[in-house]
C-alpha cells in the first residue's frame, strides 16, 4: 500500500518535472542566456581584473650625463618593469608630465652625481611615483629598490676590495628565500577565475530562479499550480529541479573556460568540486525564489536582485584578498556562500585540498542551501494563503 | 521645447510615484558606493603567517617579534610538526617562514644564514606583495643588528629616495575613491531611463506617441532631461557622501569636473535610452543595462587596475565604457590636480560617445514612427 502511494506519489514530481522542463525547452533565450553570458563573463574577467606591474612609463632626468648615470638608467631598462618614456631637461618638467599623467615615475639624476661616485660617496638620486595607484606604486618602489640593491651589489665589489685588509665586526649577511607555492608563474587570472566562478553560480541561479517563479504569477498561473494535488513543497521542488540541473552543467562549461583560456590547473577531486558547485547553484536558486516571493513582476524581482547580489559577490572575497576588507567586515564574509565556495574551489584546483581541509566549507554551503530552499518553499505557500 | 519640458514633467511624475524605482534611484547607488569604497582594496594587513623555528635561539625570536611588529604580517602559532604546504592547503596562514637550524650561529660567523619563506601564491598580486614586504623586513632586521655594514664600511653606491607623489600614505581610498564614484553613478541612470522606455513598448504606450504629434527628438529628449534631473541629483548625494567617506577634495581647478559631470551623466542616460528604445522588454532591458554597464564600468574602465594592463584584444571595448573618461577626471580633480592639460581629451571622448548613443535611439525611433504612419 506504502509502495503504491509513493509510486504515485512520484509520477505527479515526475510529470511536474517534465512541464517545467518542457516549458524551459520552449525558451530559446533561457537556453543561450546560459551559456554565453557566464563564457564572457568569466573571460573578460580573468583577463581584465590583471594586477601585473610591467612597462611602466618611465621619465628620466639626466643632469650629470656621465658614463655612471647612463649606467643607472639603463638599470632601470634592462629589467622589464620600466621603459623609457621620454627624456626632460629639468625636474619642474618631469613634474609636470607626471601631473599630467603620461608618466607613472619619474628619475631624477642630479649633476653632482658623477663626481659623488668618483669620490666613493654615497650618490643620491630621486625617485618620483604618481601614488594614485597606491596597489601599483607599492609594487613599482620595491621593483625600484631591488634595481638599485643590485646596482650597489655590482658596485660594491672593488669598494669591498678596497677596505677588505679591515675585517671589521665580522657578522654574516641575512637573506630570504622565497618561494611561491600552488602558483609559481603569479598567473594572477586563476585567483580571479576561481572567485568569480561562485558569483556567477550563485548570481546566475538568483536570477534565473526568480525569472521561472515569477514568470507563473505574471501569466496568473500560478493559482492553477497551486490548485493541483500537490504539497507546495513538491511544486517547488519540481520547479527547482530541472533549473537545477540545467545550472549545474555551467560548472562544466566555466571549468572548461578556466582549463582553456587560463590553463587552470585541476589538482584536487572535481568530484568534491562539482558537489559544492551544485550547493551553491541551490543556494542561488534559493535567493532567486526567494526574492519572487516578494515581486509581481520579473523586473521588480530583478530590481530586488540589486539590493542583495552586489553585496554578496563584493564582500566575497571572490576578486579581492579578504585581509584587505575593514577589519570589522571580515568575519561577515563567513556568512556569505560566495566566499566559502571560492574557498573550496581555490582548494581544490589550485591548492590540492581535500575533503579533510574544506569539510566545514562544504558544511557552511549545505547549511545555506537548506535553509534558503526551506524558506523559499514556505514563503511560497504562505503568499497565497 | 514646450513638449520637451511637458515629457520631462510626465517622466518625473511617473517614476516619483513607483516607490520601489525612488528608493533604486536614491538609494542604491549610495549603497553600492560605499560597498565598493569600502570592500575593494588590495592593502592587505595582518596577513596570518606561520613561524617554524628551528633555531630557537635569542636571534630567531628577535626575528619573530620583527615579523609581528610589522603591519603586514601576523604570527599564528601552531605546532612545528606539520608540513609547510599542508598548513598552506589548509587555509591556517598566508606563508610559512622556516628558520634553520644554526640560524644564528651562522650569522654570528659572518656567514650567509637565510630565513625560508613559503608563500601561498594563489593570490598572485598579495603573493608580490608579501615576497617584497619579507625581503623589505629582512634587511631592515638586518642592517639594525649590524649598524656598521650600514653605516661606515659598506655604504651603499647609490642611494634613492623615494617619493610617493599625490598619495604619500600610500592609501588605496584615494585611488578607488574616485573609481567608486564613477562606477556607483553608471548603473542607476541608464537603468531608470532603460526602464521608462522600454516600458512604453512594452504596454505599448509607445503607439499613443507615434500617433502625436511630438517628433522623435522632442519625445527622447524629453525623457533624457527628466533622467539627467534625478542622475543630477544622485550625482549631488554621491558626492556628499564621498567627501567625508574618501576624503575628497578638490585639487586645482574645478571645471573639468563640472563639464565632465555634466557630459558624463547625459552620456549614461543616453546608453539607457538607446537601450530602451531598442528592447522592448522590461526585464530583458534591465538585464542588458545591469550587464553591460555594470561589467563593463567595473572591468574595463581602469577602475580597479590600469586600462593598459587588459590585452589588446578586449582592450578596444574600454574605448565605449563612458566610466573610463570620467574616471581620468574624477582621479585628476580629486587626487591629482592637473586641470585641463591633463584631461581635455576625456570630455571630447564623452561628447562623441554620447553622440553615438543619441543618434543610435534616435535613428530606432525615427524608424519606428514611418513604420506607425
Amino acid at each position: 500500500m506504502n509502495n503504491f502511494i509513493n509510486k504515485i506519489r512520484s509520477q505527479r514530481i515526475w510529470s511536474l518535472f517534465m512541464k517545467e522542463l518542457r516549458q524551459i525547452k520552449a525558451d530559446k533565450k533561457l537556453v543561450v542566456s546560459l551559456i554565453l553570458p557566464p563564457t564572457l563573463q568569466l573571460i573578460i574577467f580573468g583577463f581584465a581584473l590583471n594586477p601585473e606591474v610591467t612597462n611602466l612609463r618611465l621619465g628620466v632626468v639626466d643632469e650629470s650625463r656621465a658614463a655612471a648615470s647612463r649606467e643607472v638608467v639603463s638599470a632601470f631598462v634592462e629589467s622589464r618593469s620600466f621603459r623609457i618614456a621620454d627624456y626632460y631637461r629639468s625636474s619642474e618638467e618631469l613634474g609636470q608630465a607626471l601631473s599630467a599623467g603620461k608618466l607613472d615615475a619619474g628619475l631624477i639624476i642630479p649633476s653632482d652625481f658623477a663626481k659623488q661616485r668618483e669620490r666613493r660617496e654615497t650618490a643620491r638620486i630621486q625617485f618620483l611615483l604618481d601614488a594614485v595607484n597606491s596597489n601599483t606604486a607599492g609594487i613599482a618602489a620595491g621593483y625600484a629598490a631591488r634595481i638599485i640593491a643590485a646596482l650597489n651589489e655590482r658596485s660594491a665589489q672593488p669598494l669591498s676590495l678596497d677596505v677588505a685588509g679591515t675585517p671589521s665586526s665580522v657578522r654574516g649577511r641575512l637573506v630570504t628565500r622565497v618561494a611561491l607555492l600552488f602558483n609559481p608563474g603569479l598567473e594572477s587570472a586563476w585567483f580571479i577565475v576561481t572567485g568569480v566562478l561562485g558569483v556567477l553560480l550563485v548570481l546566475n541561479g538568483s536570477i534565473i530562479g526568480s525569472a521561472a517563479m515569477v514568470k507563473e504569477k505574471e501569466a496568473g498561473t500560478i493559482e492553477q499550480l497551486l490548485m493541483t494535488p500537490a504539497p507546495a513543497a513538491e511544486i517547488v521542488t519540481a520547479k527547482i529541479a530541472p533549473l537545477f540541473v540545467l545550472l549545474s552543467t555551467q560548472i562544466f562549461l566555466a571549468l572548461g573556460v578556466g582549463r582553456l583560456v587560463f590553463a587552470l590547473p585541476a589538482r584536487g577531486s572535481l568530484l568534491l568540486l562539482f558537489t559544492a558547485g551544485t550547493l551553491c547553484v541551490l543556494v542561488g536558486i534559493g535567493i532567486g525564489t526567494f526574492l519572487a516571493t516578494f515581486s509581481k513582476s520579473q523586473q521588480q524581482a530583478q530590481l530586488m536582485g540589486f539590493f542583495v547580489n552586489p553585496p554578496l559577490s563584493m564582500l566575497s572575497g571572490a576578486m579581492t584578498p579578504i585581509e584587505a576588507m575593514p577589519e570589522w567586515m571580515q568575519p561577515f564574509t563567513l556568512l556569505n556562500p560566495i566566499s566559502h565556495f571560492s574557498a573550496i574551489a581555490r582548494g581544490i584546483l589550485l591548492r590540492g585540498a581535500g575533503v579533510d581541509a574544506l569539510w566545514w566549507h562544504l558544511l557552511a554551503l549545505i547549511g545555506f542551501a537548506v535553509a534558503l530552499v526551506g524558506i523559499s518553499a514556505w514563503r511560497f505557500r504562505k503568499q497565497l494563503g | 521645447m514646450k513638449r520637451i519640458i511637458a515629457q520631462t514633467r510626465k517622466e518625473l511624475t511617473q517614476t516619483f510615484r513607483d516607490r520601489l524605482t525612488v528608493l533604486l534611484a536614491l538609494v542604491l547607488p549610495l549603497i553600492l558606493l560605499m560597498l565598493l569604497g569600502t570592500a575593494l582594496s588590495f592593502s592587505v594587513k595582518g596577513i596570518a603567517v606561520v613561524v617554524q623555528d628551528f633555531d630557537r635561539t635569542p636571534l630567531s625570536r628577535q626575528y619573530i617579534d620583527a615579523l609581528n611588529a610589522s603591519l603586514t604580517f601576523r604570527v599564528v602559532a601552531l605546532p612545528t610538526n606539520r608540513r609547510p604546504d599542508e598548513i598552506l592547503a589548509a587555509e591556517q596562514a598566508r606563508a610559512v617562514v622556516v628558520i634553520p637550524e644554526n640560524f644564528e650561529r651562522d650569522f654570528l660567523r659572518g656567514r650567509l644564514s637565510e630565513t625560508q619563506w613559503l608563500i601561498d601564491a594563489v593570490d598572485a598580486n598579495t603573493a608580490n606583495v608579501m615576497r617584497g614586504q619579507a625581503a623589505a623586513l629582512t634587511s631592515a632586521f638586518a642592517a639594525q643588528l649590524n649598524p656598521a655594514a650600514d653605516g661606515q664600511s659598506a655604504q651603499p653606491a647609490v642611494k634613492a629616495e623615494m617619493r610617493m607623489w599625490y598619495n604619500p600614505g600610500g592609501s588605496s581610498r584615494k585611488f578607488i575613491g574616485p573609481g567608486a564614484f564613477a562606477v556607483a553613478l553608471a548603473l542607476f541612470p541608464p537603468l531608470l531611463a532603460a526602464l521608462a522606455l522600454s516600458r512604453e513598448g512594452e504596454q505599448k504606450t509607445i503607439l499613443q506617441v507615434y500617433v502625436s504629434s511630438i517628433s522623435a527628438h522632442e519625445f527622447l529628449l524629453g525623457k533624457i532631461a527628466a533622467f539627467f534631473i534625478i542622475s543630477l541629483a544622485e550625482w549631488a548625494l554621491a558626492l556628499a557622501i564621498s567627501i567625508p567617506l574618501f576624503g575628497f577634495k578638490i585639487a586645482g581647478d574645478p571645471t573639468p569636473l563640472i563639464v565632465g559631470t555634466v557630459l558624463y551623466l547625459f552620456c549614461n542616460v543616453c546608453f539607457g535610452v538607446m537601450v530602451g528604445v531598442s528592447i522592448p522588454n522590461q526585464a530583458a532591458a534591465i538585464q542588458a543595462v545591469a550587464s553591460v554597464q555594470f561589467l563593463l564600468s567595473f572591468l574595463l574602465s581602469g577602475f580597479i587596475f590600469p586600462v593598459s594592463n587588459i590585452p589588446a584584444g578586449i582592450r578596444w571595448i574600454s574605448a565605449f565604457v563612458p566610466a573610463r573618461y570620467f574616471i581620468e577626471i574624477t582621479r585628476d580633480a580629486f587626487v591629482r590636480g592637473g586641470g585641463w592639460p591633463a584631461v581635455w581629451d576625456a570630455p571630447l571622448m564623452l561628447a562623441l560617445v554620447s553622440s553615438v548613443f543619441f543618434l543610435k535611439a534616435w535613428l530606432r525611433m525615427r524608424q519606428m514612427q514611418i513604420d506607425a504612419d
